[in-house]
C-alpha cells in the first residue's frame, strides 16, 4: 500500500483530478467518463476493472457491506475493493451503471480509507462497435469490450466484420463461461454495446435488437436492466430470456445450448 | 443402439436394433456403475454414454416426431424438473426449463402417494388450491392443512393441483399441452391443468434421440 500517497489523497476533498493525482492504482467501477480515463491515462495509473473477477476471495465477503440477495457484478465490486490494495475508486453512478452502484459506491466511501469518486458518464461521441458486431469467439469479444473501458481509443485491432447468425443481448456477465457457447458470429447488443461504443448511457442504442437473429436475452439477476432484457424478449421474434445470478447452472448452458440449436443456428 | 433417457427417479432404455419393442423402465436407483449406452439424454445421462443430447433438444426433436403439427407447445414434468419447447409455424417460439423452483415436483408427487398410501386414480380434482413453486416447500401446505383438519386425500389432491398449475404458469398458460413425461400417468395431475390436454406418455426425450440418430445419418454422422 502506498500509505503517503493515501494520506496525500485523503487530505484532498475538493475536485476529482486533485483527488486523484497522486492514485497509482485506481479501481474503476462501470464506464467512467473519457476525460477522467484520460486524465488517469496520462499519468500512467494502474487502472483495475472492478466489475470483473480479479480476487479470488469469497463473494460472501462483500455481505459484510450489501445484502447477499444483490447484484452478483456489484458483490464483486465490493469484494475486489475490499482485497485489493487501491488508491482510489471511480464509480459510473449515472444514467449509463445504475442505482445500485451509486448506494455502493456512497458504502465504499464510507467504509474505505481511499476516495471513492463518483461519476455520471453522459458521453455521446459514438466510437464505433466493430468487436460487437466482427467475427471472433464471443468470450474474446467481450474480454475486449471490457478491457477497452480503460482506454480512450477504440479497439487497435478490431475483428472482421461478419454477418450475425445469433445475438448476445445484455451486460457482460460475471460468470464469462456462458460465452463460450455461443457462434463466432454472434453480435452483441445492449449495453455491452454501448460500452464497446463509449457510450454507456445510450438508452437507444441499448435497446437495439436485430429481430432476424435467434436472440439470447442474458440478464444479470437483480439488475435493473432485467426488466429491459425481458421486454426486449418479449418482442423479440427469436428470443431465450435467461437470468443468471452468480453462475451459470447446467440447467442455464443447456437452455443456450438447445435453443441455439433448435434456432438452426450452427456453431 | 442402445438409448438411454436417466431421468432423476427412473430411467429409459431402447435398444434400435429391435424394432418395434417396448423401451424398457429401470429405477435410477437400481442402475450399476458398469452400464453403458450408445446415446443418452437425462441430467444423469453423461456418465452412462458415448454421446449426449441435452434434454431440451431430446424433448423438441421428440416432440416434431410424435405431434404431427407445426404449432404446439409440449411441457415435460419429471421427477426433479418441468420444461417445455414451444414452436409456432414450425419455428421455436419459446422454451424454458425450470430445475430450481419448480424443483422435485414429480418426486415430491410419488413420495407423497406413497407416503399416505393414496391411489391418484380415485382422487377428483379438488375445486381448491394451494400456490405451490416447488415441491418441497409446497409439502408444508398439506402439513397445515391436515392439522386444520382437511383429509389427508383432499389435502394431498389439493398440492398436486397446485403443482399442475404452477407447471401451466410455467408454460405460459397455453390453451392447449402436449404432456411428457412420468406424470402423464397421474390421472389426477392431467386433470388438473386448467386446458386441453394430450399425454404422449414417458417415452418422448428416447423418441427424441431416435430422432437425433436419424437426423445424424441424414447430416453425414455430423451433430
Amino acid at each position: 500500500m502506498h500509505n503517503h500517497a493515501r494520506q496525500q489523497i485523503r487530505r484532498h476533498s475538493g475536485h476529482w483530478q486533485e483527488r486523484l493525482a497522486a492514485a497509482r492504482r485506481v479501481g474503476i467501477v462501470g464506464v467512467p467518463p473519457l476525460e477522467m480515463i484520460r486524465f488517469l491515462n496520462d499519468r500512467n495509473m494502474a487502472l483495475l476493472d472492478l466489475d470483473a473477477m480479479l480476487v479470488k476471495a469469497d463473494l460472501e465477503t462483500a455481505s459484510q457491506l450489501i445484502p447477499r440477495v444483490y447484484c452478483a457484478i456489484l458483490r464483486t465490486v465490493v469484494v475486489n475493493a475490499l482485497h485489493l490494495d487501491l488508491d482510489a475508486i471511480v464509480v459510473d453512478v449515472g444514467p449509463g451503471k445504475c442505482d445500485a452502484a451509486f448506494h455502493v459506491a456512497a458504502i465504499l466511501e464510507e467504509s474505505l480509507e481511499i476516495p471513492v469518486i463518483r461519476a455520471e458518464n453522459r458521453d455521446n461521441d459514438n466510437f464505433g462497435t466493430p468487436i460487437a458486431r466482427g467475427r471472433m469467439p464471443l468470450l474474446e469479444k467481450l474480454l475486449r469490450i471490457t478491457e477497452g473501458v480503460k482506454r480512450v481509443s477504440p479497439d487497435p485491432e478490431p475483428p472482421l466484420a461478419c454477418e450475425p447468425t445469433a445475438g448476445f443481448w445484455g451486460v457482460p456477465p460475471r460468470d464469462f463461461s456462458i460465452l463460450e457457447l455461443f457462434p463466432d458470429t454472434t453480435h452483441v447488443y445492449g449495453w455491452s454495446r454501448c460500452m464497446e461504443n463509449k457510450t454507456p448511457a445510450a438508452h437507444e442504442l441499448e435497446a437495439h435488437v436485430n429481430t432476424t437473429v435467434p436472440t439470447v436475452f442474458f440478464a444479470q439477476s437483480f439488475c435493473a436492466k432485467t426488466a429491459l432484457a425481458r421486454y426486449l424478449a418479449a418482442r423479440h421474434p427469436r428470443a431465450l430470456y435467461l437470468d443468471v445470478d452468480v453462475h451459470t447452472t447446467g440447467s442455464a448452458k443447456a437452455k443456450i445450448e438447445a435453443f441455439l440449436e433448435l434456432s438452426g443456428v450452427a456453431r | 443402439m442402445i438409448l438411454g433417457d436417466f431421468g432423476t427417479s427412473y430411467c429409459k432404455f431402447l435398444d434400435t436394433e429391435h424394432p418395434g419393442a417396448e423401451p424398457e423402465i429401470v429405477a435410477t436407483k437400481a442402475l450399476t456403475a458398469d452400464l453403458h449406452v450408445d446415446l443418452a439424454t437425462g441430467h444423469n445421462g453423461k456418465r452412462f454414454a458415448s454421446r449426449y443430447v441435452n434434454e431440451l433438444i431430446a424433448l423438441a426433436r421428440g416432440g416434431e416426431a410424435l405431434i404431427g403439427e407445426d404449432s404446439f407447445l409440449l411441457l415435460d414434468c419429471g421427477s426433479r424438473d418441468i420444461k417445455f419447447v414451444h414452436y409456432e409455424n414450425g419455428i421455436l417460439k419459446d422454451m424454458g426449463w425450470n430445475a430450481e423452483c419448480g424443483a422435485s415436483m414429480g418426486f415430491t408427487i410419488e413420495l407423497l402417494e406413497r407416503y399416505y398410501d393414496l391411489d391418484f386414480r380415485t382422487l377428483a380434482v379438488p375445486t381448491q388450491t394451494f400456490s405451490v413453486t416447488c415441491g418441497v416447500l409446497g409439502m408444508s401446505h398439506i402439513f397445515d392443512a391436515v392439522i386444520s383438519g382437511i383429509p389427508v386425500a383432499e389435502a394431498v389432491a389439493r398440492f398436486v393441483k397446485g403443482i399442475a398449475i404452477n407447471a401451466y404458469r410455467f408454460a405460459r398458460s397455453p390453451k392447449k399441452i402436449y404432456l411428457s413425461g412420468g406424470l402423464c400417468d397421474n390421472p389426477l395431475f392431467v386433470a388438473s391443468l386448467p386446458c386441453e390436454v394430450i399425454p404422449l406418455g414417458r417415452f418422448v426425450l428416447l423418441e427424441g434421440l431416435t430422432r437425433s440418430t436419424v437426423r445424424e445419418g441424414e447430416d453425414g454422422g455430423e451433430t
